[in-house]
C-alpha cells in the first residue's frame, strides 16, 4: 500500500510538474491572451453548448426498446460528423489542390446512410429475436 | 429508483436556494463508465503526446542530440505521425463520451466543499479546457484551418504538457476510485446497480463503434492500404500532382519556371564547388522508396532517385558521418526555407538529393530542380527547391 501510495504521489507531483511547464510555455508566447481566451472558449462550448445539446438528444431515446442501437448509432454518426465538419464549413479556398480534394459533403451523406443501414438492419435483427422469444415464451 | 429519490434533502440557506442545481436521472453517469471509457482515453492521449515529443524533437532536435537522431526505421515518422492523428481523431469521440458520463458532476452541491475540493475541481477544469483544446486546434490545423491570434505549433506543443500534466493529476487524485472501478467484478463496481451492466456494455460498444467508424474513414491518408475508405481525411494519396499530395506549391513558395532558368547547386565546405543541373544529374545516383510523411499525419511512399547527400558532402571536403548540411530553398520566405541536417542523416546511403519522382523529372511543386528526401523524417525538413548545401 505504501508503494502505491508513492506511486500516487510522484504522479500527482509529476503531472503539477508538467502543467507548470505547459503554463510556462504558453506565458512565453507572444500572444498568451488569446490563448487563454481559447482555453477559457473550449470548456465553454464542451460545458455550457455541446454537453447540454447532446443531453437534450438523450432524452429523446428515454424509454426507447432498441435505446443502445440508437445510441450507438448516434455516437458514430456525431463523431463522422465531428471530424468532417471543419472541412465542410472552413472558409476560403483550400491552399493548393492536393489538400482537402475530396466530396466531404457526398461522402458524408454515403458514410451516414450506411451508419443508418446497419443500426436499421441490427434493430430488425433483434426485433425478430424478441418476437421468437415471446413466441417461445407463449408457447 | 432514481436519483431523484436518493438525494438527500437538505436544508439550505435561503441565498443559496434561489440557484437550483440540475438533477440527472439518467443512468451510467457512473465510476465504472467513466473508468472503463475513461482508462481508453488515457491511453489515446499518452500515445498523442509521445508521437507528438517524437514529431517535436525530430523538427527541432536541441544541439546535443541533432547529430544523434536515427534515420532508422525509414518508416518511423510515418508510423508516429500517422498515429498522432488518427488517434487524435478517435480522442474526439472517447474524451466527449467521457464527459457526458462526469457532466453532473459539474453541478454537485455545495460548489465547493474544502479547499481540497476546490482544487480538485480547478484542476478539473483545466483538464477539460486543455483536452477540449488539444484536439480542437488539432483537428482544425489538419483542415488547414487557423482562426486563432496564436502561432499553432508553439501553442500546441505548450498545450500538449498541460493537458498530459492534467491526465496524470488527474488519474494520482483518482486513484482509489479508478482501482475500485477497474474490472466488471471489482468492488466499487459491484455497489453500482447490476442492471446498469448491459446498458453499459451497449454504450461502451457504441462508442467502440464510433472510433472504428471515424479510423476507418480517415486513415487511408496515412495507411494506403485503407485508401479505399479514406472518405473523409483532409488528404487522399491519390490527390496531387505526380500522384503524391504537397504541402506548398511553388505559387505559394514564389518560384516560377523562369527564377529557375538560373539555377546553380553550390556546395560549400573545405572544397566548395558549383553545378549545373546537367553535371549534378551526370553525377552517379542512387535510387530508393521512402514515405514522404506531413506533419499533418498523411504520408505516401514513392521512388525517388538522386545523388546520395553523403557523395556531394564528400566531393566538397566534409566527412559524412561527422559533419551536418545545411541546405537552403530557393523559396523566398516559408519557416523551413533552411534546414538543417544531423552527420546521422548525411551518412545514410537514402538521403538523397532527389531529382526524379516515381521516375519522372521532378514536377514544379516537388521541388524541381533538386529536392531533398530523407528516411525518417518529417516532410517538412524534405526540403525542396534546393540551391545550396553548406558542410557544417
Amino acid at each position: 500500500m505504501r508503494t502505491a501510495n508513492t506511486l500516487r504521489y510522484t504522479l500527482g507531483g509529476l503531472g503539477i510538474l508538467m502543467i507548470g511547464t505547459g503554463a510556462w510555455l504558453v506565458a512565453a508566447e507572444p500572444e498568451p491572451a488569446g490563448v487563454l481566451l481559447w482555453l477559457a472558449g473550449a470548456l465553454v462550448l464542451h460545458d455550457g453548448v455541446f454537453a447540454p445539446l447532446v443531453l437534450a438528444v438523450g432524452l429523446l431515446l428515454v424509454g426507447e426498446r432498441y435505446r443502445g442501437v440508437l445510441r450507438g448509432a448516434l455516437i458514430t454518426a456525431g463523431g463522422l460528423v465531428l471530424v468532417t465538419l471543419p472541412l465542410l464549413v472552413r472558409p476560403g479556398e483550400p491552399p493548393n489542390p492536393s489538400a482537402l480534394p475530396l466530396p466531404y459533403g457526398r461522402n458524408l451523406a454515403i458514410v451516414l446512410v450506411v451508419v443508418a443501414a446497419v443500426a436499421g438492419v441490427s434493430i430488425l435483427v433483434r426485433r425478430g429475436r424478441d418476437a421468437r422469444q415471446r413466441g417461445a415464451e407463449d408457447g | 429508483m432514481d436519483a431523484m429519490t436518493l438525494r438527500p434533502r437538505l436544508r439550505r440557506p435561503a441565498a443559496l436556494s434561489a440557484f437550483c442545481p440540475p438533477t440527472f436521472t439518467g443512468r451510467l453517469h457512473d465510476a465504472r463508465t467513466a473508468t472503463a471509457v475513461g482508462r481508453w482515453l488515457g491511453a489515446a492521449f499518452a500515445v498523442c503526446f509521445a508521437t507528438g515529443l517524437v514529431s517535436h524533437y525530430l523538427q527541432h532536435p536541441p544541439d546535443w542530440l541533432a547529430d544523434h537522431l536515427p534515420p532508422r526505421p525509414v518508416w518511423g515518422y510515418r508510423l508516429t505521425q500517422g498515429l498522432h492523428v488518427a488517434t487524435g481523431l478517435a480522442a474526439i469521440v472517447l474524451l466527449l463520451v467521457k464527459l457526458w458520463t462526469v457532466y453532473p458532476r459539474l453541478f454537485v452541491w455545495p460548489p465547493v466543499r474544502s479547499w481540497r475540493h476546490a482544487l480538485e475541481r480547478l484542476s478539473v477544469a483545466v483538464l477539460v479546457a486543455s483536452a477540449v483544446f488539444q484536439v480542437l486546434t488539432g483537428l482544425l490545423n489538419i483542415a488547414e484551418w487557423y482562426p486563432w491570434p496564436f502561432s499553432f505549433v508553439p501553442v500546441h506543443f505548450a498545450v500538449a504538457w498541460i493537458v498530459t500534466g492534467s491526465i496524470m493529476l488527474h488519474v494520482a487524485v483518482k486513484a482509489p476510485e479508478i482501482r475500485a472501478h477497474w474490472g466488471r467484478g471489482s468492488e466499487g463496481t459491484l455497489t453500482l446497480p447490476a442492471e446498469d451492466a448491459l446498458d453499459r456494455r451497449s454504450l461502451l460498444i457504441g462508442t467502440g463503434a464510433a472510433v472504428g467508424a471515424v479510423t476507418l474513414t480517415t486513415v487511408g491518408q496515412s495507411f494506403t492500404a485503407l485508401k479505399a475508405l479514406d472518405l473523409l481525411a483532409p488528404r487522399h494519396p491519390d490527390h496531387g500532382p505526380q500522384g503524391l499530395p504537397v504541402n506548398r506549391t511553388a505559387a505559394a513558395a514564389g518560384i516560377s519556371a523562369r527564377s529557375l532558368r538560373t539555377w546553380r547547386l553550390e556546395v560549400t565546405g573545405p572544397r566548395p564547388y558549383t553545378l549545373t543541373l546537367d553535371a549534378l544529374g551526370e553525377l552517379p545516383r542512387a535510387a530508393a522508396r521512402l514515405p514522404i510523411a506531413c506533419v499533418e499525419g498523411w504520408s505516401v511512399e514513392a521512388g525517388w532517385e538522386g545523388v546520395p547527400v553523403r557523395d556531394l558532402v564528400e566531393r566538397a571536403g566534409g566527412r559524412p558521418g561527422r559533419d551536418g548540411v545545411r541546405v537552403t530553398s530557393l523559396e523566398t520566405t516559408g519557416t523551413y526555407r533552411i534546414m538543417d541536417m544531423g552527420a546521422e542523416y548525411v551518412d545514410d546511403p537514402l538521403s538523397l538529393l532527389a531529382l526524379t519522382l516515381n521516375g519522372r523529372a521532378l514536377s514544379l511543386d516537388h521541388g524541381f530542380p533538386a529536392r531533398i528526401i530523407a528516411p525518417n523524417r518529417p516532410g517538412v525538413l524534405q526540403t525542396k527547391w534546393v540551391h545550396r548545401l553548406e558542410v557544417l
